[in-house]
């Protein structure tokens, strides 16, 4: 019986050893926690314009193109694209994208959205990024075919956008909107939304990126105060906070618990003129007043230097930013500005009111500082400081002289340039008409030749500063807080969380 | 008595009715709108998005037609969609009932726990001095600014976890134990303001019982001063104050708006606080009339249990 | 018993010394403060409290003395608590005694009117008026005075009605003194006691309100110093200069304490129920 029982205490100790693999506690689920100072307002990609809730469309969602860490243009659903003639783009999609419902993403799923986008009944703020389209057409199951009425060479750019990402189409019309539902391919999938608490999203098994992503979980947490965010990483509350304020920032910088990305964004602060109510209609006095704004300045104090001075397209775009020391009004000049000013007629000064708003887009920091340095040339500024919704109001209403801003810019010029300096640009608040701008500004959008489009953007990013529809002062820094046990994020400078995708967290 | 009561519940319908005429036309005073909120200064609309775009806000019609229209459905009890989420408003605004009612009991507890105990001790001291200090003291906590001692609060225990919500609200019925530490504070930093409004009504009680003729007869009997405070001072001079922390709970269903925003609590205060800055009209006329409707119920209530208590006011009418 | 008006008399001078010490202040700081409040040195952000730079309470995040804004906003923090409370006694009143005098129709119609502005949480009814009205400082006063109205008109109708039918006014009335002489010389006086007390209470609230609202953007704004938004401003820097929140805060709480103990004191004192106390 000897040669047996060794047998049997083998086999014993094999189905042991097997049955305790079975038997084994599931690994424990990697889970990241991004702290968040806003609620996403809904998450209808197609709809929504709030930053919020980009910031979780990013990871429930695709679209055709998307923008990596240096804001060129790479694959995101369509894995290849041809450009025959500039009205025609064709894309061909990847094979096996998945929704988060099951079905595969085909040809019609493109069309479907973008027609969506396009129809006025949406009312999608995507809409003005592909308004020249004029028809979408399913080549075949993977391909579509997008025909435009006239070249438009932020059309690629404009596709990335959150708002021109990909929907399922049974979801849209089981709901009549996305603004609660998850229609998407993304890399991550809604699970459960407790408004103005937490929002819980789960790994999507099928997404098409071998491997990604490597988090099972990601947890939304909405905590509105900076000090808390910053506290809640350091004792390991959230993995993740997006900080906006610089004093918070500062102070993370010397902790060692914590580590600190930072990188100037795509948004821009501007200080801007209306160019219809005197004395701004005059040239002469908008450009003093460029002359004598310190951007440094303003830059350390309103954000304690996280950011970059910046000209008319945001200092981010390496590709399209003509530097700030060559752009004209690079330092201040005060003789210079003085001068001007009697020139136009105010030897003596003048006085006028700056809009502003407590909340972080609405400058008051900035105006405050500006207030100081235009004492220097004689110009005495009052601050109006209003509440946001009323500071919202006065803008579309144009009722400012001057206004502090924050506008969101384009790694690619036209998209942020056309809509915002064109004589009929839809957010064109300055009331700023100037037939040269509008000429190199057209050029800029139908050239197709790189270079030719370079020069006309320099030529472009002078005038701007010369003719001063607004004072271009910085960009922000984009700020991630993150905890050392976070791994694989990168910063994208339009804030994206797309990096999330490929992030470990080691517990 | 039941005529009363009748009578003032039929009273509360012009009250209300009062109300919500003036939320939902003073609402529309307030410059900017949800829509021009939604566009911002990003985004650029044809004529055809922003004739939909003002159909989808509401801003297509003149403001008494959009009236009679909302008051139609909210007596059928649609009481319509956020223009901010889309979401239907009531199912939100009643989700986050269950946290402002827990945070009024709580610092009605704490207040009553505080506030009672320190008004009764208040009201034995014969010692001038420690009278005053006590009285100084009780009156501190109604002047701390509730939003500068939550900041405080805020900065002292941001290192230790579960103590501040950040954003982690956890429901009692999920877990009763993390609820109540995380609420623990706000509640304290409403409660303290509450504690020294009871406390002064418990000491004032006190005394006007203390002095009685029946309270002297039982300490002639020589009962223990103990028995004569627990027994019948304390019994009498209870309601009163019970009455006052009545008063004063409808004011923290909807006053805790600071608090609800310094700690990051999901209540109802920072909703209202969040739809008057966002114009989210169908949300500030549901919550306003809401938060009116348990404050003026409340009151109603608690102004009953006075007249029951206190013969002289129900003769007058004074008090009602 | 007179260690007891000793004690009541020494919380109603303690809370008068207080206030008075406010309104040195205030005084003083038309004509002199140790630094401009309001503009800024850029050399100067986020100083500790020192001697040495003459900033005994620090600086601020844009280099401005806090110690100056603490003076200036005593100004603003207490002409606003005084014209609100003023506005809404005289308003309130005015509807309470009318609506107690006359009775019927006015006395419903009057008090309905109080119920609504009731019936809504105090600051949420400010931030309410502030929206509509839009951020100016003056607008302030209104908004406070409005969420006084109802307290004020509640109390002066009820001291009314108390009166109203007591036999000194009958016998009056059947002399054929008029309704204004028998307002004036019997009613007024009478009320006067419960509106004092209410008075120095409602002082003390509105300083709160008035931080609240400014803590909330919605009041006094910025670069104009008040305490309430000062405290906002140093939300953020807090945990990099705790200075910025300790002394703002401070001040509200030593005024607000101030008009607390005199109107606890002066109910003490002039509360009849409580007059025999021994």
């Amino acid at each position: 019986m000897k040669r047996p029982s060794i047998m049997l205490i083998a086999l014993l100790a094999v189905t042991l050893f097997g049955a305790a693999g079975a038997f084994a506690a599931p690994a424990a689920q990697a889970v990241l926690t991004i702290g968040v100072d806003q609620e996403a307002v809904g998450i209808d990609p197609h709809i929504v314009t709030a930053f919020s809730s980009m910031r979780r469309i990013d990871l429930m969602y695709n679209r055709l193109v998307r923008l990596d860490d240096n804001f060129v243009v790479v694959p995101d659903l369509a894995e290849s694209w041809e450009v025959p003639n500039n009205v025609t783009y064709i894309f061909h999609l990847r094979k096996g994208v998945k929704f988060h419902n099951g079905r595969e993403l085909t040809a019609d799923d493109v069309q479907y959205s973008l027609q969506r986008i396009l129809d006025p009944k949406t009312a999608s703020p995507g809409r003005s990024y592909v308004s020249l389209i004029t028809s979408i057409d399913v080549v075949d199951r993977y391909t579509v075919k997008l025909n435009l009425s006239a070249p438009l060479a932020s059309l690629l750019d404009g596709l990335t956008s959150n708002n021109c990402s990909i929907v399922a189409k049974e979801a849209v019309e089981a709901n009549g909107n996305l603004q609660k539902t998850d229609a998407g391919t993304g890399p991550f999938m809604l699970q459960d939304w407790i408004p103005d608490n937490s929002m819980t999203l789960v790994k999507n098994a099928s997404y098409f990126e071998k491997g990604a992503p490597y988090l099972d979980k990601v947890i939304f947490r909405v905590i509105p105060e900076q000090a808390s965010l910053l506290a809640g990483v350091k004792s390991g509350d959230i993995d993740l906070a997006t900080i906006s304020d610089g004093a918070t920032i500062r102070q993370a910088s010397k902790d060692s618990k914590v580590v600190v990305m930072s990188k100037p964004g795509l948004n821009m602060r501007i200080f801007s003129f209306n160019t219809t109510k005197k004395p701004f209609d005059d040239v002469r006095v908008r450009q003093a007043l460029a002359m004598t704004l310190n951007r440094s300045e303003i830059l350390g104090i309103a954000e304690f230097g996280m950011g970059k001075p910046t000209g008319p397209v945001p200092v981010a775009a390496t590709q399209w930013a003509v530097p700030v020391a060559k752009l004209p009004y690079a330092s201040p000049d005060i003789a210079k500005a003085k001068k001007l000013l009697a020139e136009a007629g105010y030897p003596k000064g003048f006085s006028f009111k700056i809009t502003c708003s407590a909340t972080y887009e609405g400058g008051l920091a900035v105006a405050q500082v500006a207030q100081e340095e235009l004492k220097k040339i004689g110009v005495t500024a009052e601050l109006e400081v209003v509440e946001w919704g009323v500071y919202i109001d006065k803008w579309v209403k144009r009722d400012f002289e001057t206004m502090i801003e924050l506008r969101g810019g384009s790694g690619e010029p036209d998209r942020f340039l056309y809509r915002t300096f064109y004589s009929t640009g839809g957010v064109n608040n300055f009331l700023f008409k100037d037939a040269e701008v509008d000429k190199y500004l057209d050029l800029g959008r139908t050239q197709t030749v790189l270079a030719d489009r370079k020069a006309s953007y320099n030529k472009l990013q002078t005038l701007l500063t010369e003719k001063a529809p607004a004072i271009f002062l910085y960009c922000p820094n984009e700020n991630q807080v993150m905890g050392k046990q976070v791994s694989g994020f990168k910063l994208v400078g339009n804030g994206s969380l797309f990096y999330v995708t490929f992030t470990k967290v080691k517990r | 008595m039941f005529r009363y009561i009748v009578k003032r519940l039929l009273s509360l319908i012009p009250v209300l009715f009062g109300v919500s005429i003036i939320v939902f036309f003073l609402v529309r005073l307030i410059p900017g709108s949800a829509l021009e909120m939604y566009m911002g200064t990003q985004v650029e609309a044809t004529p055809e998005q922003m004739i939909e775009l003002q159909r989808i806000f509401g801003e297509d019609k003149p403001v008494p037609v959009l009236y009679v229209e909302w008051l139609g459905r909210i007596l059928q009890g649609d009481f319509g969609y956020s223009l901010r989420t889309g979401r239907p408003v009531l199912p939100d605004i009643l989700s986050r009932l269950p946290l402002s009612l827990e945070l009024t009991i709580l610092s009605l507890a704490l207040a009553l726990l505080i506030g009672i105990p320190q008004g009764i001790l208040s009201s034995l001291k014969r010692n001038p001095f420690s009278d005053v200090i006590n009285r100084v003291i009780g009156l501190l906590g109604l002047s701390l600014p509730q939003f500068w001692l939550a900041s405080l609060m805020v900065l002292a225990f941001a290192n230790f976890s579960g103590w501040i919500p950040m954003g982690n609200y956890i429901k009692f019925s999920v877990d009763p134990i993390r609820n109540l530490r995380m609420l623990l504070l706000p509640s304290l930093a409403i409660g303290i303001g509450l504690a020294a409004v009871i406390m002064r009504y418990t000491r004032n009680s006190m005394l006007e019982v203390l002095q009685m003729d029946y309270i002297r007869t039982a300490k002639a009997k020589g009962l223990t001063k103990r028995v004569v405070i627990l027994r019948h001072a304390l019994k009498n001079a209870i309601l009163p104050v019970i009455t006052v922390a009545g008063f004063n709970t409808g004011y923290l269903l909807g006053g805790a708006i600071v608090i609800e925003e310094v700690f990051a609590l999901p209540g109802m205060g920072r909703l209202a606080l969040y739809a008057i800055y966002q114009r989210d009209y169908p949300v500030i006329q549901a919550i306003v009339l809401m938060i009116a409707t348990i404050f003026v119920l409340v009151n109603l209530v608690t102004d009953l249990i006075y007249a029951m208590v206190d013969p002289r006011i129900r003769l007058d009418d004074g008090g009602r | 018993m007179k260690s007891n008006s000793l004690t009541r008399n020494s919380i109603v001078m303690t809370g008068l010394a207080i206030i008075g010490v406010y309104i040195a202040i205030m005084v003083v700081s038309t004509f002199w403060l140790p630094f401009d409040p309001i503009s800024m040195d850029t050399d100067h952000i986020l100083e500790a409290p020192s001697l040495a730079t003459g900033h005994l309470f620090g600086t601020d995040e844009f280099g401005r003395d806090i110690l100056s804004r603490i003076m200036k906003g005593s100004t603003i923090s207490l002409i606003i608590s005084v014209a609100a409370t003023l506005l809404g006694t005289l308003v309130g009143t005015f509807m309470g005694v009318w609506a107690g005098y006359l009775g019927g129709r006015w006395d419903n119609v009057l008090m309905r009117i109080a119920d609504v502005l009731f019936s809504f949480p105090s600051l949420l009814l400010a931030i309410f008026v502030m929206a509509i009205l839009g951020e100016k400082t003056f607008n302030v006063v209104i908004a406070i005075g409005i969420v006084y109205i109802p307290q004020f008109a509640r109390i002066s109708r009820g001291a009314i009605l108390t009166i109203k039918s007591s036999e000194f006014i009958k016998a009056a009335k059947s002399n054929g003194a008029s309704s204004g002489f028998i307002l004036r010389k019997h009613l007024l006086p009478n009320i006067l006691v419960p509106l004092i007390v209410q008075v120095s209470l409602s002082l003390s609230v509105a300083i709160l309100l008035e931080s609240s609202l400014s803590f909330l953007g919605l009041g006094v704004q910025p670069p104009a110093p008040s305490w309430g938004n000062m405290l906002s401003g140093a939300r953020k820097v807090m945990v990099l200069a705790p200075w910025t929140a300790i002394y703002p805060g401070i001040a509200i709480v030593l005024l607000v304490l101030g008009f607390n103990l005199l109107g606890d004191g002066l109910r003490d004192i002039l509360d009849p129920r409580l007059r025999n106390v021994r």
